[in-house]
């Protein structure tokens, strides 16, 4: 192989610093970032979620820790085994490849469930600096995209290349991993708009819309997978608007916010996987005024909504913006939601037109 | 007998002389119709008493002759029923002239010189035990002693009531190196058990506050017990203190009295106890007065005062059991001088810490020595408190079980009956054992000796069985108990965390393995083997350094500086 892989750099570097330590006759310490919801913040300068400076230190010759300490660099170790192998797997593989027991004078495994071993995959992406997608780790791949967009994959030695443009109606589906062995070849394309549901994703694709509005058009298929939102923050990083379209409730609004400012659960991620320029083009209460139709085809609003609503409005990076507190008030008050998939009330092809007329006016909440 | 007695105190009727009336009876015809008085209540404790009187005997003329003791105490069911008790002993022995007080004369005043803190005040001396041989069998009882002179002399005894008078019988002399004392008596009206009344347990405790003393017990079944000596070093002799009014009883004022060459019972006073001046003698008549006068309202003050005169006028000797009852009375009301405090005799932390580990062999003894206090207002005392934990302490129960157990003394003599209404009982049954993580005291191998310690033991009764609950006794009881209760405390706060720390040391052992194969392989560097003994380094440094208290308190901080316990600490519990 010719170059060390990154990843496997520092995980030796990880390794090496432990091994001095004993030799000082330290105990062995691992040390991250606390990943609890305490230690979120959102951070104004880069307008999403990140993990604040609480640390989390890890020590061996501890009996509380001890066993935590020896797992997780059973799981570095197991990493640095695929990256050398170049084999991935996922966080379940890797469970299963650390369940065994650790001595027959022991009734004890490595791992028994995989709850043991999710947060320590976590812990090692934080201390390292890293995704888990660089230890080659799988991720469960979710999401499409069909537009001008060319990619060259290096996958299995092989390099394949993909064009976006040529998935007819199926799309080219996102993989988990979209930075190691794969390259953006060529990009041709205005903007990009991130559809919430595979249904209007097929829509807009039949209807040619991203040939017509020359965009990239993508689906995360409800949440974002984290490969997903690794392709949308890279495409931003190509200076291409990012335009999201949802329902007006509160799994639309998650959807885009997850987007946008990352989440709690990935805030370690921060800015590789979120995508502060984001901007929401709809479906909006505000719609309700333009689209007289609509109207008559809101949906009553859920609990669940009302509730995520007022979450919202308790948002700092949320009820910033007075759009977003008009929109959220405006359900918490009516009571009312309206889903992508009635504009296609009035005809098929409106749901085209609503987004070229609310783009052409720059309709957007931020 | 009695009644003709308080007649007379009481100065009901005309007035006579009072020793006159008591020559008419004897004394030991007293004592045989209030066997009681001696101890002699039930067929339990007769049987421990009478071997009370013969080990105290025997440990007493030991000390004072330096000797370290070897006693052998057997007793054997008779077919008859009675029951045959031979203690013998390693002691000077008794000189042929003086068997017959020692052995066959109530209140003969063997003990005439000892003022001092004795394990035989507390009895009614080897006389009451001849005594209750003959009432209850008629048998004499068997003796031989020597003075290690190559001569040995044995024969049997009896008293003869009417005279309060030895009888010698069978008396023989013959050459023999023997020095010591061997009696055997035949006692009816007995009764062997187990129990914690039991003679078994008296020598068993009798040997926990004697360390120096060897003693051998043969049961009636024949089991045969050694309580081996667990201490070289024979106790002090006592210093010889004059008695304090305040300090003596009833019994103890008569047997000084009847053993004094004093012409009269003024004189005896001032030249036999401490503090008693002739000014006191005279407070001791005017207040007896005044105590006969409130007892009978019909006596004429005149009456009275010549009574008294006549009393103290009177020879010692033919002092009464009422009379001396009422002079007692009468000295407890009076204010004295407090008597000295040097005379007081410890058996020492170093002697009680041996004695317990040699009784009860256990895991972790505590021992409080503390300084003389004064109780009613002037009497000086010493509590002794030792608690032993494990092992052998505690009383095993029927059950399987072992029961907390409250060991009291007083000079070194166990107290075994009377436990309810004793100051040493109250004050250890009052604390809050929890406190100390003993968790249930009736449930726990735990022993807790007190002795007490003073030339006057306050006893509740003629039984002398109890300590009087003086509120300055139980203080100081407590207190002591208190101190020693914390040293078992932290001994077993201790073993909790011993077993903490060596569990905490295990659960981090059993994954040095797995990471001393991961981290060279992750490392890229580094040899297994040598990681692996690197590390198991590391884990019995740290646990073997950390005292007892940061093994306890072993608290990690997190980046937060929040504290995380360790989960082990709590999982204990589980």
């Amino acid at each position: 192989m010719a170059e060390k892989k990154p990843a496997i750099t520092k995980l030796e570097e990880l390794g090496l610093k432990m091994i001095q330590q004993v030799e000082r006759n330290e105990s062995p310490t691992f040390e991250t970032v606390l990943r609890s919801k305490g230690n979120v913040i959102y951070d104004e300068a880069i307008g999403c979620l990140r993990l604040g400076e609480s640390k989390e230190q890890r020590t061996f010759v501890n009996v509380a820790q001890a066993k935590k300490f020896m797992q997780t660099i059973a799981v570095a170790n197991k990493c640095k085994k695929f990256l050398e192998e170049d084999a991935h797997t996922s966080i379940r593989g890797l469970f299963y490849q650390l369940k065994f027991s650790l001595g027959e004078e022991f009734d004890e495994e490595l791992f028994s469930e995989q709850e043991e071993s999710n947060p320590l995959i976590e812990d090692l992406e934080v201390a390292l600096k890293l995704k888990r997608e660089d230890l080659n780790l799988n991720t469960d791949r979710k999401g499409v995209v069909a537009g001008n967009l060319v990619l060259l994959d290096k996958f299995g030695g092989e390099k394949t290349e993909i064009d976006c443009a040529k998935q007819g109606r199926s799309g080219w589906m996102i993989p988990s991993d979209v930075d190691n062995g794969m390259d953006f070849v060529s990009i041709d394309a205005d903007w990009v708009l991130v559809v919430e549901k595979d249904a209007l994703w097929q829509r807009l694709n039949e209807d040619k819309f991203w040939k017509k509005e020359n965009c990239i058009l993508i689906t995360p298929k409800g949440q974002a997978s984290r490969g997903c939102r690794r392709l949308i923050r890279k495409l931003a990083n190509m200076k291409l608007p990012i335009i999201v379209f949802t329902d007006n409730d509160a799994w639309g609004w998650y959807i885009y916010w997850a987007i946008k400012t990352g989440s709690m659960n990935l805030a370690y991620l921060a800015n590789d996987i979120a995508t502060p320029e984001a901007k929401f083009i709809g479906m909006t209460m505000q719609d309700l005024n333009d689209y007289d139709f609509l109207n008559k085809l809101t949906i009553k609003a859920k609990d669940v909504d009302i509730k995520r609503a007022e979450e919202m409005l308790s948002y700092e990076w949320i009820n910033r913006h007075k759009e977003w507190v008009r929109e959220l008030k405006t359900v918490i008050q009516t009571k009312k939601k309206i889903e992508q998939d009635a504009l296609q009330g009035p005809r098929l092809s409106f749901v085209g037109e609503y987004l070229r007329e609310k783009m052409q006016k720059k309709k957007f909440l931020p | 007998m009695a009644a003709r007695n308080e007649h007379t105190l009481n100065g009901e009727g005309m007035v006579y002389d009072i020793s006159k009336e008591f020559k008419e009876h004897s004394i030991a015809e007293f004592f045989k119709k209030n066997k009681q008085m001696l101890g002699f209540s039930g067929k339990v404790r007769s049987l421990t008493t009478v071997v009370h009187e013969f080990v105290t005997n025997s440990l007493d003329a030991c000390e004072e002759a330096g000797i370290l003791p070897e006693i052998t105490v057997q007793l054997e069911q008779l077919p008859s029923g009675h029951m045959k008790l031979t203690v013998e002993d390693n002691g000077p022995g008794i000189p042929k002239k003086l068997v017959g007080k020692a052995l066959g004369q109530m209140l003969a005043g063997t003990k005439f010189h000892r003022f001092m803190q004795q394990r035989g005040q507390q009895g009614i001396g080897a006389s009451g035990v001849v005594l209750y041989s003959q009432i209850t069998t008629g048998k004499p009882v068997y003796f031989k002693t020597g003075l290690g002179d190559g001569k040995a002399y044995e024969g049997e005894i009896k008293i003869d009531f009417q005279n309060n008078r030895p009888i010698l019988m069978n008396e023989r002399e013959y050459d023999e190196n023997y020095r010591g004392l061997k009696v055997q008596a035949v006692f009816g009206d007995v009764k062997y058990d187990k129990s914690e009344y039991s003679p078994f347990e008296y020598i068993k405790r009798t040997a926990l506050a004697n360390p120096h003393a060897q003693i051998i017990f043969i049961d009636p079944t024949g089991e045969r017990i050694l309580f081996p000596r667990a201490s070289d070093l024979v106790p002090e002799e006592p210093i010889e203190v004059q008695p304090h009014p305040l300090g003596i009883g009833t019994h103890d004022l008569l047997e000084y009295a009847h053993a004094s060459q004093e012409r009269k019972l003024s004189s005896f006073f001032v030249n036999t106890f401490s503090r008693f001046s002739y000014g006191k003698v005279e407070e001791t008549k005017a207040e007896l007065v005044k105590h006969m006068l409130e007892k009978n309202t019909g006596m004429l003050n005149s009456d009275a005062e010549k009574a008294v005169q006549d009393l103290f006028e009177a020879s010692p000797k033919e002092l009464t059991w009422e009379q001396a009852e009422m002079l007692i009375y009468v000295f407890k009301r009076l204010k004295w001088i407090s008597p000295e405090t040097e005379a007081l005799r410890p058996i020492g932390p170093s002697q009680i810490e041996k004695a317990m580990r040699n009784i009860f062999n256990p895991e972790y003894v505590v021992v409080t020595e503390r300084k003389p206090k004064i109780f009613r207002g002037g009497i000086p005392f010493m509590v002794e408190a030792a608690i032993a934990y494990g092992g052998n302490a505690g009383t095993q129960k029927a059950d399987g079980g072992v029961s907390g157990t409250i060991y009291r003394f007083a000079n070194r003599v166990p107290l075994l009956f009377d436990a309810g209404g004793c100051a040493l009982t109250t004050a250890v049954k009052g604390l809050d054992w929890r406190r100390y993580d003993v968790h249930d005291f009736e449930n726990e191998p735990i022993s807790v000796f007190i002795n007490f310690i003073s030339v006057h033991v306050p006893y509740t009764g003629a039984g002398k069985q109890a300590i009087s609950e003086e509120e300055e006794i139980i203080e100081e009881v407590r207190l002591a108990v208190m101190e020693a209760a914390r040293g078992i405390q932290r001994y077993l706060h201790g073993k909790i965390r011993e077993r903490t720390r060596e569990a905490k040391k295990k659960a981090i052992l059993r994954y040095v393995k797995q990471l001393s194969q991961d981290l060279p392989q992750l490392a890229g560097k580094g040899e297994p083997e040598q990681l692996e003994r690197k590390l198991m380094q590391l884990v019995e440094n740290k646990y073997s350094q950390l005292t007892l208290e940061e093994a306890e308190e072993e608290v990690e901080k997190n980046g937060n500086g929040e504290e995380v316990r360790d989960e082990t600490t709590d999982a204990e519990e589980e």
